[in-house]
């Protein structure tokens, strides 16, 4: 009998694709993010309004993993944004082989901002790098005030966390200081935004924040 | 549900490692599981069972160690009061903000090889 002690990363293989394209991205000075959240609260919608607002001003991709169907990138490319469509047909999480086939897939040429819409899930995305910059949570109002400690795993890693569908405020109950409070107790350094792409509140603190994120990436690229 | 995918990683991790010809079998793994790594630990344990049940690792065990998250305190250090599922709002010592350390391992320990006539219960005894 031969043992063999060797502390790796079990996921060691999607972490080194990961690495790679974020080497890329990072050559490239592209902003990339992972966006997460349970089915329906407003991933295409955002990207869909995001795309509306800064399509002029910023070159934007995406690519949009869907365990089924094309749907939402007709949405997204209706709305301006170029996107590949990944079909997992049954896997409930993208990784950085599948991202990294499609965005070659795509030839979009330079982008300023790649956006991965993941598969709607809570759960098994966040154990996955995808060689993005940072991963981005939304909450719809809609899913319930106590869902951060729910699903620590996410809400502990992703630097940016989306209350969505704030329009809706007024007839759910969810209370904004609570899921705030609960985010910020498993993210102390989470940046935590209310907006709602139907009405536009919040959109432009959204756009600001990514503004920002990009230039702050930029600022470390080669000169070309 | 993803953990196929995390019990095949670790399989394809067990076959890379430079086990020495005659005992290319796997015959016991130990893998730490974080409570903050998105991966629950008996539904991994079925998942290995699953895919060891036929073929050259059969009856190939998997144990998991759990590893718990942390919260610490800047002044105080970790806060010993913390329960692993719960959340501390604030240091029960000096009321200061919290920061949650670790429960994202996901990572492979320790391999036992064995040749494929060996008796794995041979090594259970020894234990």
């Amino acid at each position: 009998m031969l043992s063999t002690e060797a502390r790796q990363r079990i996921l060691e293989e999607n972490e080194a694709a990961a690495r790679e394209l974020r080497e890329r991205f990072e050559h490239e000075g592209t902003l990339v993010v992972d966006l997460i959240s349970a089915p329906g609260s407003g991933k295409t919608a955002l990207l869909e309004e995001t795309a509306r607002r800064l399509g002029r001003r910023l070159r934007l991709g995406c690519v949009v993993g869907d365990v089924a169907t094309e749907r939402d990138a007709a949405r997204l490319a209706a709305a301006g944004l170029p996107t590949r469509q990944i079909v997992t047909g049954g896997a409930c999480h993208l990784d950085a082989r599948v991202v990294r086939d499609a965005v070659d897939a795509a030839h979009f040429g330079p982008l300023d901002v790649l956006f991965v819409e993941n598969v709607g899930n809570l759960v098994c995305p966040a154990a996955y790098a995808l060689g993005e910059d940072f991963k981005i949570v939304l909450l719809s109002v809609t899913e319930g005030q106590d869902k951060p400690f729910k699903y620590p795993g996410i809400f502990s890693r992703a630097k940016v966390a989306l209350v969505t569908k704030a329009d809706l405020l007024p007839y759910v109950h969810f209370d904004v200081a609570v899921a705030r409070d609960e985010i910020q107790v498993l993210n102390g350094e989470a940046r935590v935004l209310l907006l709602s792409s139907t009405s536009g509140v919040g959109m432009d603190a959204w756009c600001d924040l990514l503004l920002e994120q990009f230039e702050a990436k930029r600022g470390l690229a080669p000169t070309p | 549900m993803h953990e196929l995918s995390v019990a095949t990683a670790l399989l394809e991790r067990c076959e890379n490692l430079d086990a020495e010809p005659g005992a290319t079998r796997v015959a016991r793994v130990r893998v730490a599981v974080g409570e903050l790594s998105s991966v629950d630990p008996e539904l991994l344990r079925l998942a290995w069972e699953a895919l060891v049940a036929d073929g050259p690792h059969r009856g190939a065990r998997l144990e998991v160690d759990w590893c718990p998250a942390r919260q610490t305190c800047a002044a105080c250090g970790e806060v010993r009061e913390r329960q692993p599922g719960t959340w501390l709002r604030l240091c029960p010592n000096c009321g200061a903000p919290l920061r949650v350390a670790g429960g994202d391992e996901l990572d492979l320990l320790q391999v036992e090889f064995a040749g494929p006539g060996e008796s794995l219960a041979t090594e259970e005894s020894r234990c």
